[in-house]
């Protein structure tokens, strides 16, 4: 079997956790299997490197001469935990060393000119996976594996030039990853690919976004036809709900990939909704497990379940949002208001996550990430009070959206009933409801304080703590 | 809309007092909800990015004589480009005391207000006088609103006045009052029949002269406003080294006392016709610049229209308050209309 391996930024940590990976990913080459490892940062260096590249800009000459040797220093440590092998070490320190001194050039050019574009930003975060793929590539090499590492580029990831949030070219990627990788995969290597990174047609270097490991890791799968994909992080795979809102929550065994996403988008450390895209079509599997509990429970991801009607899978919890409300008796039977809103919105770069409006028409309610709230209500009070349309614009930062996902929802009748008598029964006010027409999620809002009694009495209700309902 | 508002004396808390008093009226009938995130004064800043609670400064103001003496919002060492450059806001208010000579600090406090994409209110003459040609220019190139109608004129429109309703004519020429302390010098002197130095005294005991009155007398004050109408009413790029200034130091009663037998009275006048010039003039007593106590009066000479007069209060905390209100309403349309188009 084909399978590509995604390694995030906790499971690469340290070198005694990159020990751990070779030892599995030999384990599993030793059962037949093909494999492509793709490895995120170490834990922590992304943010680091967007903070140099900012201290830069900033002329900030002393961080960045400090964190050159900080970044040495814990990659080289990180290695010689990894690696035993004195002369692989050593290859690998040197390769080390070349590319620290590589990032010291183009910060110290940053330095200089003063101007970080996006484009610059983008090459100095790539330096995180450059950092962190040869490290894993030498404790491969270490336990007698036949290997070899390439960066998301080198691999033939190809991608426009949105920088910071890159595009795959898709066709092109998969017809030149194949090329690239299958002839490797038939002399039994196993490629170490850097995560997150990729290359625009003419080799500028580009990054994914958010996830975009886990999204290197489905582009490579794609392409590839692997069958599954294995995605390695700190957890049991997905929770029906956060254990530490609900004790008794347990592992999700599966899920369909629309169930993965709304989970996603509601705050559950699902996979970003990007990355399962190039996968979207495709009978691949993707399993979310534990790097620390390798044997323990996991969660499957695959194109279609077969949901058992009146069921539901998992409820999240969504902090740090808050309610904008906008109401007005002059919206009624006004044509238009909306678009206003949200175009007001759309201007400031403000995201919606949730919408509701009654059919009275006299109020809209959003919901915002709570760090923009404040620039919301101004916006929108800037641009349509006074106009006799709108009478007020209100914010309220002290709410959390509950998310109650699962594709058993739909087409029957009494869930919303069961969830809403659930929450009432322990005296919590529900302040908005939102239900799209997939019925794949139904969303309420209510007061922050009420927030993880409203998830343990879904929780309960739905009986998610027992395996057995699903 | 959130405002930072730079100088916190007798305009700066007339207008938070406005901002109160007129809160219900300003939201139902101009959808204007003003949020101050900050305030600075001489002592240092209060800052609140959910707006500050204007009472309450008001009353530390009064007992401690700086707002950053609050405990929860004050901070004596943030500087207050630091809060230009880092607190998101729309506008700038920019009321600290005057400079003439080099318009600091509220001159590269309103450049950085620009540079940072803020928009800027001010009464504050100093940096008008000396470089408002340049402040303008910078304003459009940063895409933000400048408005100043409280820098002449007080509460009196008389900047709007030029520009909205003389809209499409021509001004050819503007002469007129434009300081009210020598008004009231003059006025008394020529109906108390006092020196000018008793007429001074007088001015100061009732408060309308500083301690140090050179500002008014010398006609650098109304200098400085001449310049300001010249830039935004007739177009001309001049600052204030452009005017020719006389002050009234040197008028006696007796001057006044021979004019007025021409049915005459003595007036210091800014003029702008070709030239800047202010200086004390003789005018009818049957003309309408023929204003007496602290009142301003600025004629224009249109070439269509003909001759208007405006007459007003040109001075006084909540009179300079309200001219920074419709400024703000003024920016406040222009801002829904850019997020609308």
């Amino acid at each position: 079997m084909r399978i590509v391996m995604k390694f995030g930024g906790t499971s690469v940590a340290t070198g005694e956790n990159i020990r751990r990976i070779a030892d599995i990913i030999s384990s599993s080459v030793s059962k037949g299997h093909q494999i492509i490892a793709v490895v995120s940062a170490l834990d922590g260096i992304t943010e680091k490197l967007i903070e140099a590249a900012e201290r830069a800009e900033k002329r900030d000459k002393g961080f960045i001469h400090n964190l050159g040797q900080e970044l040495l220093n814990r990659h080289l440590r990180v290695a010689g935990e990894a690696i035993f092998n004195s002369s692989i070490l050593k290859e690998i320190q040197l390769t080390i060393a070349a590319t620290l001194e590589e990032l010291e050039k183009i910060l110290t050019g940053i330095l200089y000119v003063g101007e970080l574009t996006p484009r610059s930003k983008d090459y100095i975060l790539s330096f995180g996976e450059r950092l962190s793929a040869p490290i894993l590539y030498g404790a491969l090499k270490d336990v007698g594996l036949n290997t070899c590492f390439l960066t998301g580029a080198e691999a033939g990831i190809v991608t426009d030039d949105n920088f910071g949030e890159a595009n795959p070219l898709m066709n092109v990627t998969k017809l030149q990853v194949k090329e690239r990788l299958e002839p490797l995969l038939q002399k039994g290597m196993v490629p170490v690919v850097t995560g997150f990174i990729a290359a625009t047609q003419d080799g500028i270097t580009t990054t994914l976004g958010r996830g975009g490991s886990d999204y290197t890791a489905t582009i490579l799968g794609a392409a590839l036809g692997a069958e599954e994909i294995w995605i390695w992080t700190d957890v049991d795979g997905l929770m029906t709900s956060d254990p530490k809102i609900v004790p008794s929550a347990k592992t999700l065994p599966e899920l369909s990939f629309r169930e993965a996403l709304e989970m996603a988008v509601f705050g559950a450390k699902a996979m970003h909704p990007r990355a399962l895209e190039p996968i979207m079509d495709s009978n691949t599997i993707v399993r979310i497990k534990n790097i620390f509990n390798p044997n323990g429970p996991e969660t499957v991801l695959v194109k279609e379940t077969k949901a058992k009607p009146g069921t539901v899978k998992a409820v999240t919890l969504l902090k740090d949002v808050a309610l904008i409300n906008i109401s007005g008796a002059g919206m009624v039977g006004a044509p238009g208001t909306a678009a206003k809103v949200f175009e007001v919105l759309g201007k400031n770069k403000i995201n919606i996550l949730m919408i509701s409006q009654g059919a009275s028409e006299a109020n809209i309610s959003l919901i915002i990430r709570r760090n923009l709230m404040e620039k919301a209500v101004n916006a929108l009070e800037l641009a349509l009070l006074g106009g006799g349309l709108i009478r007020e614009i209100t914010g309220e930062d002290d709410v959390c959206v509950i998310s109650v996902v699962g594709a058993g929802m739909r087409n029957t009748p009494g869930i919303a009933s069961r969830v809403f008598t659930a929450v009432a029964r322990r005296g919590i006010n529900v302040r908005m409801i939102a239900q799209g027409s997939s019925e794949l999620n139904i969303s309420f809002v209510v007061k922050e304080s009420d927030g993880p009694a409203a998830v343990q009495a879904v929780h309960e209700e739905f009986k998610l703590g027992e395996v057995s309902s699903f | 809309m959130r405002i930072i508002l730079i100088g916190f004396g007798v305009v700066g808390q007339s207008l938070a007092k406005l901002f109160i008093k007129r809160e219900t009226e300003l939201s139902s009938l101009y959808g204007f909800r003003p949020k101050v995130v900050a305030i600075a004064d001489k002592g240092g800043i209060a800052v609140n990015q959910r707006g500050l609670d204007l009472q309450r400064m008001l009353l530390i103001k009064a007992e401690k004589g700086t707002v950053a003496a609050d405990n929860e919002y004050g901070n004596s060492k943030m500087s207050v480009f630091d809060l230009i450059e880092s607190l998101e806001a729309e506008v700038l208010v920019e009321v600290s005391p005057t400079n003439v000579k080099d318009g600091e600090p509220a001159l590269s406090y309103i450049k950085s207000a620009f540079k940072a994409g803020k928009s800027v209110v001010t009464s504050n003459k100093g940096p008008l006088a000396l470089a408002l040609p340049a402040l303008i220019e910078l304003a459009e190139h940063n895409n933000v609103y400048f408005r100043f109608s409280g820098s002449v004129g007080a509460g009196t429109p008389i900047l709007e006045f030029a520009k909205r309703c003389l809209h499409g004519d021509r001004i050819i020429s503007v002469r007129g009052i434009l300081n009210g302390t020598t008004n009231y010098i003059l006025t008394e002197m020529a109906e108390g029949r006092v020196s000018f130095e008793e007429a001074l005294q007088k001015a100061k005991q009732l408060g309308y002269a500083e301690s140090d009155p050179s500002m008014d007398i010398d006609g650098i004050d109304a200098a400085c406003k001449l310049v300001i109408l010249a830039n935004w009413v007739m177009g001309k790029r001049v600052t204030l080294k452009d005017v020719s200034i006389k002050g009234i130091r040197g008028i006696s009663l007796k001057d006044i006392e021979a004019v007025a037998r021409e049915g005459c009275t003595i007036k210091l006048i800014g003029s702008v016709n070709g030239r800047l010039e202010v200086k004390p003039e003789k005018i009818p007593r049957n003309s309408p610049l023929s204003v007496g106590g602290t009142l301003n009066a600025v004629t224009f000479y249109s070439e269509f229209a003909g001759e208007q007069t405006i007459i007003g209060r040109g001075a006084g905390g909540i009179e300079t308050a309200s001219a920074i209100l419709r400024d703000l309403l003024d920016i406040k349309q222009e801002l829904a209309t850019k997020l609308l188009s």
